[in-house]
């Protein structure tokens, strides 16, 4: 590997922080005498691209890809500079294009390719791209917005639903939101073990919410059977049960067990969560979802999430201006909600506003890439890749 | 038709299509295009010189290409147009100062060029020294600057420059043609000395500078009020012509496009420019060009279409002038504004100082906040005279100059009010004695912002709040001499008053502007841009140059030009949804007008409400009892 100097590995460290002036400072020092190192150039690029100024990270992101074509935390910091920059469409997706070559195991490479490329209007490339993604990474739910987005653009609400049904079933934050709504978080704690839960209704309900939490579902189904076996009126109990058919695509059973939830007891937001995903599920069900999602909007008024639902709900109602209201909603509470900003764009198109949508889109996608942390993890491969 | 106290108009470009060669510059007949400024109000065009046409060989002039010039000239005046004769314009297409003669020269600084392009502007010049239809000169733009690599080579062409034009006039005005700070931010030269030798400067919202300081849609958010920092900006005591205003995108709707127009038309008349340019006339005739969404050179997009159809930016343009001019604002005056901005000297420091980059970002959030409070506001710059201020406003700077400290201090003690927010880092000595607290160092980066108001109307309405909000420091501080106003959630001051001598110094623990600018200035948190508008207003409001009528939406900017029996109130709305906005002026108000020969209506009192369209303006006229 080739030797790296205090302040270039003191400039990492500190941009991996998220100190930026520091960093900075670092970075130009070591720059001082290793003016050749890809590494550094793509450090300051990434530094200047998070805090918005383009420019500047699209010459150190250059410089870094000419001192080194295979940089690939250089094509990152690049190809979203130039995305976000906007109107550089095609530089975009030579950066892009690059990308997927230099690794083409890399999901957001053939996502933000397709943007880039629908953008600049090469539609049917950009559906390509989008499935590319999609075969790489069955649960990219970008990939799939993008694709539902270019549906309703080409060819109507009607052909698009179904993309955006899929694309929030592909939405982890979803999950996270019933979770929320239970008060369960990722603290941590090591998952129970269900052989030595305590035999007490509590404790059996908070380690059947932390089996569920990672996705162990049947020893939560477990567990919340030895509750209902005790009282069968455990509304709670009966929420989460909900839940977990839902997750096992038992869409009958889910919508049911949460209706028998609800009836016991109407201060369960986590069944009136899992009541209106199953209707949403459901043909012919749009009226009732949008209520329920309404209704749960209500109960969790600070969470972006109903919001989202809601739009998506009124937008499979085809009653755009409502759906745009709900997702401007959602977009105050969070602004960096992903989906909210492609439910809004989505809503924006039907409404023949073109640039705000493309706006949104922009903004989802700067959002996205963002809290993902792939910079870093670009960095490191490629500098083991440098050590071998 | 058009106002006087208010000149638009348009570029009118040498080439209107793609297929047209160089030598065929002003070829085409524009009388059509002039016809049509003219019938909309326009008193005002922009020609290019083509030397490559004029100059063919060197030495030898064109005669038939300098009278195509000047036949434009003589064709604008006959329609009551002026023109701006843009000398040295790189426009992209015509290659304007291509002359074949002097490739791999540099006409920046080679001598010879430097000689020959003397001569030119003598010619040029000489032609139509005695042509009432001239209204000034541009020496170049900013495609053709852009090309210097330092502050003196620039200083000593435009020098050169106007001595030449001096020799044949030595009365029309002259502009460089560049906006400083834009040209600052795309090159890195200081322009300032350049510009101040002329006699009226400009300001250019460039795409670039766009994406820098104010991304997103045209038509909400920061971009609308772009035009007019950057006017204020510009602003160096010399009247100041919005330049290339108009559509950069090609992505926005036409409706889109007009209201942004309608927005950067009256915010530029509401911060003092004396005129504006649009972009262009008439569309240029391109190739399809995909996959381009931005105009790549700013020379494409014009008011009307290829074909010289107006497309509605044109009809919003007419709208504007017919307001003025059945306005008529000549009996009226806008005040000077007491309260100014500072834009850090630091802020011309290169990188690796990254003052450079956040510092402009953070006045304009501090202008945008001022223009909320409804504030008149303008910009200045560190080392300027701030004798005409009653209240100075330092966003998040990371250092002041030394020099400036005992300056802040002499403002105070007169009785000028300051308001500072901490920039990061190492505070100076200065702020014991002007702020009356002691620094106890940074507590560092927070993605939460509180607030707990310590005294309640100490500065205007504040209230408490918690809100998730990314700052990049928090100054720990103990108060000295100085009240606490409010605190964070632990009990560390974050707002503090400190009397010093007969004025205030107001001191906020936290980088408000600069957090406001790189966070997502889309969706800053409500809180946090009510508690920075309450701030300005209140200490606006006590120092006597507060908002001059109060206004209930802060999306809403406004101007107030005083008459001697009544007053014309301008009111822009900075946002693409229609609002009521509420207004309360301190005198009795006995009715309202459109300014455009509206009928009145009767108030009667000192509070009345004014819808405003979605980006809409109106301009009023208040009747005073």
């Amino acid at each position: 590997m080739a030797h790296r100097s205090p302040a270039s590995l003191l400039g990492e460290t500190l941009a991996r922080e998220g100190r930026v002036a520091p960093a900075v400072e670092a970075c130009y020092e070591a720059l001082a005498s290793q003016e050749q190192d890809p590494l550094l150039h793509a450090v300051l690029a990434h530094l200047f691209l998070a805090d918005g100024f383009y420019d500047e990270a699209i010459v150190l992101a250059s410089r870094a890809i000419e001192l080194d074509p295979d940089c690939a935390p250089a094509y990152l910091a690049l190809g979203l500079a130039y995305d976000r920059r906007g109107g550089l469409w095609d530089q975009s997706i030579l950066v892009w294009q690059e990308l997927a070559e230099v690794r083409p195991d890399l999901v957001i490479a053939r996502v933000q390719l397709g943007e880039a490329l629908f953008a600049a209007g090469f539609p049917d490339e950009a559906i390509e791209a989008w499935k590319a993604a999609l075969q790489l990474d069955s649960g990219a739910s970008r990939a799939m917005y993008d694709l539902a987005v270019a549906a309703l653009m080409r060819e109507g609400v009607a052909t698009a639903l179904p993309g955006f049904r899929r694309a929030g079933e592909l939405d982890p934050s979803q999950d996270a939101f019933f979770f929320s709504l239970s008060g369960v978080s990722d603290d941590g704690v090591p998952v129970p073990d269900p052989a030595v839960v305590p035999e007490d209704r509590d404790a059996r309900l908070s380690a059947a919410y932390a089996l569920a939490f990672r996705e162990e579902y049947f020893s939560a189904a477990e567990l919340i059977r030895e509750i209902l076996v005790g009282n069968s009126q455990d509304a709670e109990a009966l929420a989460l049960a909900s839940f977990l058919y839902l997750k096992q695509e038992a869409v009958n059973e889910a919508m049911a067990v949460a209706l028998r939830s609800l009836t016991l007891s109407t201060k369960t937001p986590a069944a009136v969560y899992v009541l209106g995903v199953s209707f949403a599920r459901r043909q012919g069900l749009g009226h009732s979802t949008a209520r329920v999602f309404s209704a749960l909007a209500k109960a969790a008024p600070e969470h972006p999430m109903p919001r989202v639902l809601l739009g998506e709900s009124l937008l499979s109602l085809q009653r755009f201006s409502d759906a745009k209201t709900a997702f401007l909603l959602a977009v105050k509470l969070d602004p960096t909600c992903v989906r909210a900003r492609f439910g809004l764009a989505a809503a924006l198109l039907t409404q023949g506003e073109y640039a705000a949508a493309q706006w949104e889109i922009r903004r989802a996608a700067y959002h996205d890439t963002r809290r993902q942390g792939l910079f870093w993890r670009l960095v490191d491969g490629y500098t083991e890749g440098r050590s071998i | 038709m058009s106002n006087p106290g208010f000149a638009l108009g348009a570029t009118l470009y040498p080439l209107g299509a793609e297929s047209q060669g160089p030598e065929e510059c002003y070829a085409r007949d524009m009388a059509e295009d002039l016809s049509a400024m003219s019938d909309a109000g326009f008193s005002l065009a922009r020609v290019l010189v083509s030397w490559k046409s004029i100059e063919p060989q060197v030495g030898l002039y064109d005669e038939r290409a300098l009278a195509r010039l000047a036949q434009v000239v003589v064709s604008a005046r006959s329609r009551g147009i002026r023109t701006i004769v843009c000398l040295f314009a790189d426009d992209r297409q015509a290659e304007l100062l291509d002359v074949v003669w002097g490739r791999r020269r540099d006409p920046r600084t080679d001598r010879y060029l430097l000689q020959r392009e003397v001569a030119l502007v003598a010619q040029v010049a000489s032609a139509l020294r005695s042509e009432s239809g001239v209204f000034g000169w541009q020496l170049a733009n900013e495609a053709f600057c852009a090309g210097f690599t330092s502050a003196a080579d620039l200083e000593e062409w435009t020098r050169s420059m106007r001595e030449a034009i001096r020799e044949v006039d030595p009365d029309r005005p002259i502009t460089l043609g560049i906006d400083a700070e834009t040209f600052f931010r795309a090159t890195g030269i200081d322009a300032h000395a350049a510009i101040a030798t002329c006699e009226f400067a400009v300001s250019h919202v460039t795409a670039a500078y766009r994406a820098y300081a104010a991304d997103g849609p045209s038509t909400s958010g920061p971009s609308t009020y772009l035009d007019g920092f950057l006017l204020r900006l510009a602003d160096r005591g010399m009247p100041v012509l919005a330049d290339d205003v108009g559509p950069l995108t090609l992505q926005d709707s036409p409706a889109e496009e007009a209201a942004a127009l309608r927005t950067a038309l009256w915010s530029g008349l509401a911060n003092r420019a004396s005129g504006a340019l649009l972009r262009r006339f008439r569309d240029f005739d391109a190739d399809h060009r995909e996959p381009y969404f931005l105009d790549p050179f700013e020379t494409l997009v014009g008011v009307a279409d290829a074909s010289g159809e107006p497309k509605p930016t044109l009809q919003e343009a007419h709208r504007f002038l017919s307001t003025l001019a059945d306005a008529d604002l000549r009996g009226f005056e806008s005040p000077p504004e007491r309260t100014a901005i500072i834009l850090p000297a630091e802020r011309y420091r290169p990188l690796p100082n990254l003052a450079g980059l956040f510092d402009p970002r953070a006045c304009f959030s501090a202008f945008i906040g001022a223009k909320e409070a409804h504030v008149p506001v303008t910009v200045v710059e560190e080392t300027d005279d701030f004798g005409a201020y009653s209240v100075l406003i330092v966003p998040s700077a990371f250092r002041l100059k030394n020099k400036t400290w005992p300056r802040l201090v002499k403002f105070v003690q007169r009785g000028g009010s300051l308001v500072m927010s901490y920039g990061g880092g190492d505070a100076h000595a200065a702020i014991r004695e002007l702020f009356g607290i002691e620094s106890l160092g940074d507590g560092g980066a927070s993605t939460r912002l509180s607030c707990r108001v310590a005294q309640d109307g100490a500065l205007g309405e504040i209230e408490n709040f918690d809100v998730r909000f990314d700052v990049p420091n928090f100054a720990l501080l103990t108060a000295d001499s100085a009240t606490v106003v409010a605190t964070d959630s632990s009990g560390s001051p974050l707002l503090t008053i400190n009397h010093l001598g007969q004025g205030r110094a107001i001191y906020v623990a936290v980088p408000l502007e600069r957090a406001i600018a790189q966070g997502d200035p889309w969706a800053t948190p409500d809180p946090v841009r009510h508690l920075l508008r309450e701030v300005y207003g209140a200490v606006a409001r006590a120092a006597g140059c507060g908002a001059p009528v109060a206004c209930s939406a802060p999306e809403v900017e406004l101007a107030l030009f005083q008459g001697d029996v009544e007053d014309a109130l301008v009111l822009i709305n900075h946002s693409p949804v229609a609002l009521d906005a509420e207004l309360l002026t301190t005198r009795r108000v006995d009715s309202i007008a459109e300014l455009d020969g509206g009928s009145p209506i009767s108030v009667g009192g000192t509070r009345f409400l004014v819808t405003l369209g979605a980006n809409g303006a109106v301009a009023l006229r208040l009747a005073y009892s």
